[in-house]
């Protein structure tokens, strides 16, 4: 029994040591691995460190010329997202600089704004934005509204004191019903504490994947797919040639996740709310899943060096957008969700953000974390059949 | 001289047509993929929850009205701030009111009480989507009480509105006027996606050459002129992308109905120098690094930076400055660019000739790749 146990770990170790020679003596690989993994995070996080857009160029078109508009005028200035650049005499003007890109929105206050206000009716305000970007748009839309709300406000204050109501009465009559809004998780609703969470995590997933289908294809391609199984461990039990390998590569990479995931955040400042244990715990299993799905796929599908890279790069955006971070998952057709859950990154994305940026514990995460392990288990298993396959092809 | 080359690469094309095929085949699968996952335009019944601590007809009139509006449904009603926070860590609702206890009773005596509404902002389209929407109803919620405050006051129904809503604020996104999110996404992301298969592609099979040690046939077959060698690899490749670009941009502004207002022959011209652009950079890495596979895996990194250098999420003029001076060298910026002048704007080659010439100016690099690689050739035949 301990002699049976001794020989099992001998030969996984036999494995493990050569497949680690073989990383670090390939440049591709070490460059997916090492390089791009201590590029990309600090890359990102200098992309979108300003977080969001300040002060955005808009065009005011005032056809009224009263005291209210010109109100309206000052309050969007005033606004930490918008800055009035021009003032333009017709909508055309400011037609003309909005299709110029030289401001992203328009905003026009009609002939009749002053009047209607005056009479007591509902004055119309019109915004044209440039909607190239989303965040344009929603600046825009965002500015915009926090003005009217403040002009509403003080418009219906100026109506209940010249029906004699002032003070806290009037106050209560304009607003019998307030809110606060909270903003959880990213006060600012800023872009790189939404981003670059999930972009690390994927980056982790890519980089694996692809270093390790190089490795594979590499050697499918020379025609060693045999030599990585040790001559004497040929006619034997293949999974200590996938065990061997498995640890080969969680020994190189978890560290270099907890690096990209865990310290880096740290040293770039983002908000990460989850325990440390949490964060280790959680990794353990999504580097398992991914190195097993990358090796199923690599020993199935790798037949060259280069291949993988070729036909799969343009995937990165499909999985992110799979991930449910852009289009949540509730709202995904079912059969994508389905799909999206052949790939590690989803459970990944989804729950690293959770424990990342949410400061969920590993049991609010628990049907991500088992799904992980449901994965590594599954695709283990594929990576064996899969040597089986090409060890009987190769007969 | 150059059908010559042309004609070898159609010959190693048909030999080997696998990887033509599954890249066909995964642009097809991308653009079905995006046009399947937004066909909604904007996510749709956004969970979200309403923590009920008064219980009263006024709260549950509010999740009732909640639960009617398109964007939003109720998912659960819970009684404590803590079980609402963990199924948002759950990932479960994006947003949640919170009606404090004795809400009704102090709206009957005119102490205006205050809601708190939470967002999830660590999704940023579903948070803002839902916040979007229960401000709405926070606010819809306070106009009712007022108007029924002005009817028992006697004020005439007509003028009801202008003193509860003085000013309303309309908004016209130009050219995408519902603010559809699959116009947004897939405009951009399907040409991204094309440009990076052809660019990889392209350096993929100047690559093969060196591996497979055929770089002299095909240089003989050009002449021995570098340029010409790597301008007949290229066109095969050239005419199938912009042909599938071409196939998406026809799909996509012809029976998906988005929004086109300017001129086709300047989109389609846009699309081929888009195409032969990402080549063009493609064949300057392969060609000065002298080792293919880690040329392949450098053009991979410069290639998947182009999705969000091209400042379609995040606009460019929101990242630093150097970054700024950085999204300099990404064909895709300038297509995005000119493909905004075109579609939403309306705008002709009077506007976007920048972004045109600057396609063209990628060709340069096609000239340096090429004597790059030339010059490694000409010393390992020297060898």
């Amino acid at each position: 029994m301990l002699k049976l146990l001794s020989s099992n770990l001998h030969d996984i170790w036999d494995v493990l040591s050569s497949e680690v020679r073989r990383v670090f003596s390939d440049k591709t690989t070490l460059v997916i691995f090492f390089l791009a993994t201590l590029v990309y995070p600090p890359l990102y996080y200098y992309i979108y460190h300003l977080e969001a857009l300040h002060e955005m160029p808009v065009a005011t078109v005032d056809l009224s010329h009263t005291e209210a508009s010109k109100r309206f005028v000052h309050k969007l200035d005033a606004t930490p997202e918008l800055a009035v650049a021009y003032r333009c005499a017709t909508l055309s003007d400011a037609e003309q600089l909005l299709a110029n890109h030289t401001v992203k929105a328009v905003f026009l206050l009609p002939h009749d704004y002053g009047t209607l206000l005056a009479l007591n009716q509902t004055a119309q305000v019109t915004c044209f934005s440039d909607i190239s970007s989303f965040l344009y748009y929603k600046n825009a839309l965002l500015g915009g509204s926090n003005v009217l709300l403040d002009e509403m406000h003080a418009i219906e204050l100026v109506h209940q004191s010249s029906d004699g109501i002032t003070g806290e009465l009037a106050e209560v009559q304009v607003q019998p019903i307030a809110y606060d809004d909270i903003k959880l998780f990213n006060p600012t609703g800023g872009y790189a504490s939404y981003f670059i969470p999930a972009i690390l995590l994927l980056v982790v997933h890519q980089t694996l994947f692809f270093g390790i289908c190089v490795l594979c294809g590499d050697a499918n391609e020379n025609r060693r797919a045999l030599k990585l199984i040790p001559a004497r461990l040929r006619g034997r039990s293949i999974y200590r040639v996938s065990l061997g390998r498995l640890l080969c590569f969680l020994l190189i990479y978890y560290p270099v996740s907890l690096f990209d995931l865990w310290i880096m955040p740290r040293l770039l400042g983002l908000p990460q709310l989850g325990s440390a244990v949490d964060i280790v715990l959680f990794l353990l299993p999504f580097i398992l899943a991914t190195t097993c799905f990358a090796m199923s796929f690599g020993v199935l599908f790798s037949r060259q060096r280069m291949s993988t890279l070729l036909c799969c790069l343009f995937f990165s955006v499909i999985l992110f957008f799979l991930s449910g971070l852009v289009w949540p998952q509730g709202s995904m057709p079912r059969f994508w969700l389905a799909f999206s859950y052949l790939f590690p990154s989803t459970p990944g994305i989804e729950g690293f953000v959770r424990i990342s940026s949410m400061g969920a514990s590993l049991g609010q995460v628990r049907s991500e974390y088992l799904a992980l392990w449901v994965q590594a288990g599954a695709y283990f298993a594929i990576t064996c059949g899969g040597l089986h396959l090409t060890r009987w092809l190769k007969r | 001289m150059i059908h010559r080359v042309i004609h070898r690469e159609l010959r190693r094309m048909v030999l080997q047509p696998r990887y033509l095929i599954i890249l066909t085949l995964g642009a097809i699968f991308s653009f079905i993929f995006f046009a399947t996952l937004t066909n909604e335009g904007q996510p749709q019944n956004l969970p979200v929850a309403v923590v009920d601590l008064d219980g009263t007809y006024l709260s549950r009139r509010l999740c009732h009205e909640l639960d009617a509006t398109h964007a939003v449904h109720v998912k659960a009603v819970y009684t404590s701030h803590t079980e609402a926070r963990q199924a948002m860590q759950r990932g479960e609702v994006f947003a949640f009111y919170e009606i404090p206890k004795g809400t009704y009773n102090e709206v009957l005596q005119f102490r205006s009480p205050h809601f708190v509404l939470y967002t999830n902002q660590a999704y940023l389209l579903a948070g803002s989507l839902s916040y979007r929407e229960l401000a709405t109803m926070g606010k819809l919620a306070a106009g009712a009480v007022q108007r029924e405050v002005l009817r028992k006051k006697g004020v005439e129904e007509h003028l009801i509105m202008g003193l509860i809503q003085p000013v309303v604020l309309q908004n016209h996104a130009v050219g995408n006027a519902k603010a559809n999110y699959q116009v947004y996404l897939m405009t951009t992301l399907i040409p991204g996606i094309i440009a990076l298969m052809s660019m990889l592609h392209t350096a993929y099979v100047i690559g093969r050459e060196r591996q497979e040690r055929t770089v002299r046939s095909w240089m003989r077959k050009a002449g021995d002129n570098p340029l010409r060698a790597f301008l007949g690899k290229m066109f095969p490749y050239t005419f199938h992308y912009t042909f599938l670009l071409l196939v998406a941009e026809i799909v996509m502004y012809g029976p998906m109905h988005f929004p086109m207002s300017g001129s086709w022959p300047l989109l389609v011209l846009t699309s081929l120098l888009l195409v032969m652009a990402a080549q063009c950079a493609g064949c300057f890495l392969m060609g000065c690094i002298s080792d293919p596979s880690l040329a392949l895996s450098l053009t991979s990194a410069y290639g998947t930076l182009a999705f969000t250098m091209c400042g379609f999420s995040f606009p460019v003029d929101a990242m630093p400055l150097p970054m700024q001076c950085f999204s300099l060298l990404f064909p895709l910026r300038y297509y995005f660019l000119a493909m905004r002048d075109i579609t939403l704007f309306g705008n002709g080659l009077a506007v976007c000739w920048p972004q045109v010439t600057s396609l063209v100016a990628f060709w340069i690099l096609l000239l340096i790749g090429a004597s790059m690689f030339n010059r490694q050739y000409e010393r390992r035949i020297a060898c």
